[in-house]
This record gives C-alpha cells, structure tokens and sequence, in this order.
C-alpha cells in the first residue's frame, strides 16, 4: 500500500465502536496528509426521519484534538441540511484520535472531517418470491 | 422492529384524531363530553394499545351509533383496531365498509393502504394513499403509510462515509 499521500480506502461495516444502524455501510477515507490519525471512529446514525424521506446530505465538522487524542470543540462548517448536524458532531465528539508523541507539539490547526450520508438501493428477496 | 414501532407511532396517530372525533361527534348540539362513550373509551384503550378492549368497546359504540359520523369513526377505528390484533381480512372488512359510504373519510384510506402494504399490495395502496393525499395532504399518517410503501418496494439501505482526506482549504483553519 502507497503511503504518501495516498488515499486509505476501507470498509469499515463491522467496526465495533460504530453506533449507527445495524445496516449501514460505511467507508471511511484517509490520507496522510494531517498530523493526526484517527483511532477510535465512531459513524454516525442515519437519521430515521431523513431514510423515511429520503433526504440525503454532506456535513464537514472541524475541531480540535488535544494532545490525548481526545475531540473538542467541534463545529459544523458546512452542511446541506441541518437533519444530519447533529447525529455528526455526536459521532465526531466520541471519535478519538492517536495521541500525540512526546516529542510533537499539539498543532493549533483544526482538523475537519467530512460525513457523505447517502441511501443506496437494495434488493430485498422475500421467501415467497424465492424460486 | 423499526417497522413495527413506527407502525404503531402511525396507529396511535389515526386513533388520536378518532377519539377526537367520538367526543366531538355532536358538537352543534352543544352536548359537553364525548356522544358516545363506548365509542370514545374503544378508542382511548386503541390509543393506549389495548386493541382487544378498544375492539370491544368500539363494537358496542358501533351498535348505539345514531349518526353517519359515529359509524364511519367506529368502522375507522375497528379497522385500525383489528390491524393492530394482526387480523388484516377483517380490517379490510371495515375500512372498506368506510369507503363504500363515503369517499371522503381520509383516515379510511390511510388505514386501509397499511393493511395493503401489510398485504403486499403495493399497487391497491398507492390507490388508496392517493386518494388519501387529495383529501389531507399534510396528514402526517398518510405520510408515514407513504413512507412504509416506500420501503416496501424501494428498500434503502443507508451509506456514510467519513472523509479524512485533508482538503486545500482546511489548512487554513486556525484556532
């Protein structure tokens, strides 16, 4: 697997700390390009409303992460519709990150983080239909 | 389960608006307190999930209805109730019963459009919830049974991706 630079594409469905849905799939990309590397991801609930109506949206939150790795102050920067601000900055606000090493200073940047809610067609075989 | 709970969520919904209707049955008469009490206590046991008492007792508000409003509410609710006790033929029964006398009970629609989707019978529900929608367009049952067809034939699953991946104008986001 490149390292520099390259994007880090994983299918992360059966991650164990994840709270959302029991069906949903989840992919998470990273690259190398920040000082900080998440640890502990926790994805986000699509919200139940938004799958009835199928809304779908992008929100971007950006926060800071202390030398422990812990989130702080995180905030929403951008979002196509308000109903998935929330289930992000929960998700974002459980989420860790490696600590730093002793010899590193903690950055004053903010380190964003974008969440894609999407709604993906399924086919569904019910037992009657079968053969 | 989901679909159970909101399944239950839409019940209590048609039921709410039914108990309101039982106690004002007869408003123009200025009578105070519900018409027909066997009719409002079989939908305020309904509303609290008790479908066999509310079934019963709607069964006893139905015979002492004295007014075409009082049957259509009582059939509406014996359809909702017998939904509820899994008894969809016989909900059908009833809601059709509604519609045959009169094309403008919303609420007959919107039950009966649950028990097709219940029945898998996706085209007969569009019907009804299109027939539901010209009456109340901003019932919020119609669209929760909207949304249950929805699922029905269209199922989605959902898909999040959490993007790490610094963008050019992250850098710039100082503290």
């Amino acid at each position: 697997m490149k390292t520099n630079g390259a994007v880090c594409l994983a299918l992360i469905a059966s991650l164990s700390n994840a709270i959302a849905n029991e069906d949903t799939q989840v992919t998470h990309l990273t690259d190398d390009a920040g000082d900080r590397q998440p640890l502990h991801t926790v994805v986000p609930v699509y919200p139940e409303s938004a799958r009835r109506e199928r809304v779908e949206g992008d929100v971007q939150v950006c926060f800071n992460v202390d030398r422990e790795g812990r989130t702080s102050r995180v905030r929403v920067r951008t979002s196509t519709h308000r109903v998935f601000e929330k289930p992000a900055k929960l998700a974002l606000s459980a989420s860790t990150y490696k600590p730093l090493a002793a010899e590193k200073k903690v950055s004053g940047i903010k380190t964003c983080r974008t969440f894609r809610f999407r709604l993906i067609p399924v086919a569904i075989e019910r037992p009657a239909d079968a053969g | 389960m989901r679909g159970w709970q909101q399944y239950r969520l839409l019940l209590a919904l048609v039921l709410l608006a039914s108990a309101d209707m039982a106690t004002r049955a007869q408003d123009s008469k200025s009578v105070i307190g519900p018409t027909n009490l066997e009719l409002h206590d079989g939908a305020e046991a309904l509303l609290v999930g008790d479908a066999e008492e509310g079934v019963r007792m709607t069964l006893i508000g139905l015979r002492q209805a004295n007014s075409n409003r009082e049957r259509y509410t009582a059939w509406s609710n014996l359809c909702a109730g017998y939904v509820m006790l899994e008894q969809l033929e016989t909900a059908l029964k009833y809601c059709d019963q509604v519609i045959e006398e009169t094309d403008g009970h919303w609420r007959a629609f919107s039950n009966r459009a649950l028990i097709y989707v219940k029945l898998r019978r996706y085209e007969e529900a569009e019907r009804d919830l299109q027939r539901g929608e010209a009456l109340s367009p901003d019932a919020r049952t119609l669209k929760a049974v909207r949304a249950m067809l929805r699922d029905a034939v269209e199922p989605v699953a959902p898909s999040i991706v959490i993007d790490d991946r610094r963008q050019p104008a992250d850098a710039g986001d100082e503290d």
